[in-house]
C-alpha cells in the first residue's frame, strides 16, 4: 500500500515535471505577447506587468500585418488536407482490402518516405518546381507537401480499414452496392474517426511546415511561420510581436485539436457483429 | 410467373495455392427448397455457398442461376440475399435504413420504401425496433434484422450462413421454427449452411453432406439418415451417432461379439466389414450378446447407455424405467434390417 502511494507520487512528480518544460516555453511566449517591447525586454524578468494587445493590433492591422500570410497558410494547409484525403482514402482502402501485387513493398516506401532527412531532397525538389515554373505558387508547394502527407495519411488510414469487418461489405455487395458506394455508405461512416484524425495531422503539419515554404515560396505564397522572419532583422528582434504572431499561428492548431479529440479512438463498429454490442 | 431459383452448381473446384478446397461439386437445387449444405467446419460448405454467392470465384466450373451462366457475375448482379453468420448489420445506420439499403441499391422508388421495410420487419417481428441501432439490439433482434434485411427484397434466392448458431439454445429452436414457416410462406428458394445436422434434418427438404472438399451423399434428410450411404455420414448424422464397429462377415451376416448375427444384404464370408447401427436400434433382448453397462446418461425421458461389448464401446438408447445400473450386465440383440454395413478400405455402403 505505501510503495505503491510511493510510486504514484514518484510518477506525478517526473511527469509534472515533463508537462512544465513543456508547457514553459508556450507560457513565456504567450506572456510576451501581452507585453510592450520595453517589459520583454526588463531584467530581471517582469512577472507583474500592465497586460497591452498592442501587439496583436500591429501584426493584425500594422503595416505589417499578417493577415494576408494567414490566408496563405490556410490555402496551402487546406488546399493540402483536401487533395490528400481524396487521394488518400481510396487508395488506404485499397491496400487494406484487396490483393494488389507489391502491396508489401508499397507499405515500406510509405514508411521511407517519412524517414527521410528533409534537408536531403529539398534541392530536388527546388530544382523540379522550378523546372515546371511552379515556385512560389499554391500548387507547387501543395504538391511538394503531398509528397509527405500522402503516404502519411494513406499508412495512417490503413489500419482504420483494415480493423472493419470483411462481411459487412460483402453483405452490401449482395445488397446490390457497387464498391465504391459501398465504400462511401458502409465504409466511410463507420472510420469517420480515423479520417478525422488523418485530416488534422495533416493539416497541422501543412500548417506547421516551415524549411520547404522558406525555400520554395515567395511574394505570392507566404504562410505564417515564413511572416515570423519579417520581426527578426539583424538590428533587433520584435519579440511581443513575434510572440503575437506565434500565438496566433498557434490558435488554430489548438481549436482542432480540442474537435479532434472527441473523434479519436471512438469504436464506432460496436454492435456490427456478433453481438458486439453487448460488451 | 414462373418458379425462379433454379441452382445448378457444376464441377466447382476451389484451389487455394496447392490445396483444394472443393473438389468438384455437383448440386441441383429446385425452386422453393429449402436445401442445406451440412459438414464439419473446413469441410467446404461455406466455401460453397460464397461461391454461389458470388464472393468468391471458382477456380473452375460453371454456376448457373435460372439456366443462365452466372460464373463471372457480381455478387450485386446476381438477384440473391444473404444472411451472414455474424449478421453483417450496418452498424451506423437504423434497423429501418439497414432494411432499407437493398431496395435503395436497387433504386427502389422512395414512396415504395418504407411500406416495404416495414412488412419485411413485420414478418420477422421487429417492427417496433425500426429506430434503434443494431448496437442497441439483442443476439435475437440483430439476427431478425439481418433476415428482414435479406427478405425485403423478394430476391430469387435466399443463402443463409450459420444463422442460429451465435443465439442461445432455447432462441435456436424457437428461431428455427419460424425460419421455415418464412421460407414456407416466401416459397424462395433457401440454401442453409450448417455443421449441426439436427438443424439441417429438420429444415431441409433436402441436404448434401460435406467431407472435405467433397459431397458424400445428397437427398432428403430421412432418406440420408436411413440409408448413409458412406461412414464418414453414417457418423455424421444422428445423435448421438451411429455405433461403428469392425469385424468380419460370415455366410449371410457379421460376426459381432463372437456371434453370428444375420443381416439383409448378401456377403460372401470373411471379408472385413464396418457395422453400423444407431443407438436407438440396438435392441434389448435377454437372449442376446452380453454387455456391460459404463455410463448411463439419463435424458430424462429415456437415457443413453455406454456400454461395452466384448471390449468394444456400443452406445444405445434406452427408454424403459427403472434404468440398469452402471456396471449391470445386460444382453442386446440387432434386427437384420437395423444394419448398415460398409467397406471398411472404401468407407462405401456395401
Amino acid at each position: 500500500m505505501k510503495g505503491h502511494k510511493l510510486r504514484l507520487a514518484l510518477l506525478l512528480s517526473v511527469s509534472g515535471l515533463f508537462l512544465l518544460a513543456w508547457i514553459f516555453p508556450i507560457f513565456w511566449s504567450l506572456l510576451n505577447a501581452f507585453k510592450s517591447e520595453q517589459d520583454v525586454l526588463a531584467y530581471p524578468p517582469k512577472l507583474i506587468f500592465s497586460p497591452t494587445l498592442a501587439a496583436f493590433r500591429d501584426v493584425l492591422f500594422g503595416p505589417t500585418s499578417i493577415v494576408p500570410n494567414l490566408v496563405s497558410s490556410f490555402i496551402i494547409s487546406i488546399g493540402t488536407t483536401i487533395v490528400t484525403m481524396v487521394l488518400a482514402i481510396p487508395a488506404a482502402y485499397a491496400l487494406a482490402r484487396l490483393r494488389v501485387p507489391g502491396k508489401k513493398w508499397s507499405g515500406f516506401y510509405v514508411l521511407a518516405t517519412q524517414m527521410l532527412p528533409p534537408v536531403g531532397i529539398i534541392i530536388p525538389y527546388f530544382l523540379i518546381l522550378r523546372d515546371i515554373g511552379w515556385i512560389d505558387t499554391y500548387q507547387g508547394i501543395i504538391l511538394i507537401y503531398l509528397s509527405f502527407s500522402l503516404p502519411f495519411a494513406i499508412w495512417l488510414l490503413v489500419s482504420y480499414f483494415e480493423d472493419l469487418p470483411f462481411e459487412m461489405e460483402e453483405a452490401a455487395f449482395i445488397d446490390g452496392a457497387s464498391r465504391l458506394m459501398t465504400l462511401w455508405r458502409i465504409i466511410l461512416p463507420q472510420v469517420r474517426g480515423g479520417v478525422a484524425v488523418t485530416v488534422v495531422f495533416v493539416f497541422l503539419n501543412a500548417w506547421n511546415e516551415f524549411l520547404f515554404a522558406v525555400v520554395l515560396s515567395g511574394n505570392v505564397v507566404r504562410p505564417v511561420t515564413i511572416s515570423m522572419f519579417n520581426f527578426v532583422s539583424v538590428e533587433q528582434t520584435l519579440w511581443s510581436k513575434l510572440a503575437a504572431v506565434s500565438a496566433l499561428a498557434m490558435l488554430p492548431v489548438i481549436i482542432l485539436g480540442i474537435i479532434a479529440q472527441k473523434h479519436i479512438v471512438k469504436g464506432l463498429t460496436v454492435g456490427a457483429v456478433k453481438g458486439g454490442g453487448r460488451r | 410467373m414462373t418458379a425462379r431459383g433454379l441452382v445448378q452448381l457444376e464441377k466447382i473446384v476451389k484451389k487455394h495455392g496447392s490445396f483444394e478446397a472443393l473438389k468438384g461439386i455437383d448440386i441441383e437445387i429446385r425452386p422453393g427448397e429449402f436445401f442445406a449444405l451440412l459438414g464439419p467446419s473446413g469441410s467446404g460448405k461455406s466455401t460453397t455457398l460464397r461461391i454461389l454467392a458470388g464472393l468468391d470465384a471458382p477456380t473452375s466450373g460453371r454456376i448457373l442461376l435460372d439456366g443462365k451462366d452466372v460464373t463471372g457475375a457480381d455478387a450485386r448482379a446476381r438477384d440473391i440475399a444473404m444472411v451472414f453468420q455474424s449478421y453483417a448489420l450496418y452498424p451506423h445506420m437504423t434497423v429501418a435504413e439497414n432494411i432499407a439499403f437493398p431496395l435503395e441499391m436497387a433504386k427502389t422508388p422512395k414512396a415504395e420504401i418504407a411500406p416495404a421495410v416495414r412488412e419485411a420487419a413485420a414478418k420477422v417481428k421487429i417492427d417496433h425496433l425500426l429506430d434503434r441501432k443494431p448496437g442497441q439490439l439483442s443476439g435475437g433482434q440483430q439476427q431478425r434484422c439481418a433476415l428482414a434485411r435479406a427478405i425485403v427484397r423478394k430476391a430469387r434466392l435466399f443463402l443463409l450462413d450459420e444463422p442460429l448458431s451465435n443465439l442461445d439454445a432455447m432462441l435456436r429452436l424457437a428461431t428455427r421454427v419460424e425460419l421455415k414457416k418464412l421460407q414456407r410462406s416466401l416459397g424462395v428458394t433457401a440454401v442453409y449452411v450448417t455443421h449441426d445436422q439436427e438443424e439441417a434434418m429438420t429444415l431441409a427438404d433436402r441436404m448434401a453432406v460435406f467431407r472435405e472438399g467433397e459431397i458424400c451423399q445428397i437427398g432428403r434428410p430421412a432418406d440420408v439418415f436411413a440409408a448413409p450411404n458412406c461412414i464418414e455420414v453414417a457418423a455424421f448424422i444422428g445423435s448421438p451417432p451411429m455405433n461403428l464397429l469392425t469385424t468380419r462377415s460370415t455366410a449371410g451376416g457379421v460376426l459381432i461379439g463372437g456371434r453370428h448375427v444375420p443381416v439383409a444384404a448378401s456377403l460372401e464370408a470373411g471379408r472385413a466389414v464396418v457395422v453400423g447401427v444407431r443407438p436407438s436400434a440396438v435392441r434389448f433382448d435377454p437372449a442376446g450378446i452380453p454387455v456391460t453397462v459404463e455410463v448411463v446418461e439419463n435424458l430424462g425421458d429415456a437415457a443413453i447407455l455406454d456400454l461395452t461389448l466384448d471390449g468394444t464401446p456400443l452406445r444405445a438408447r434406452y427408454d424403459r424405467f427403472p434404468l440398469p445400473r452402471e456396471g449391470e450386465t445386460m444382453a442386446v440383440s440387432f434386427a437384420p434390417e437395423d444394419i448398415h454395413l460398409f467397406d471398411p478400405t472404401t468407407g462405401r455402403r456395401i
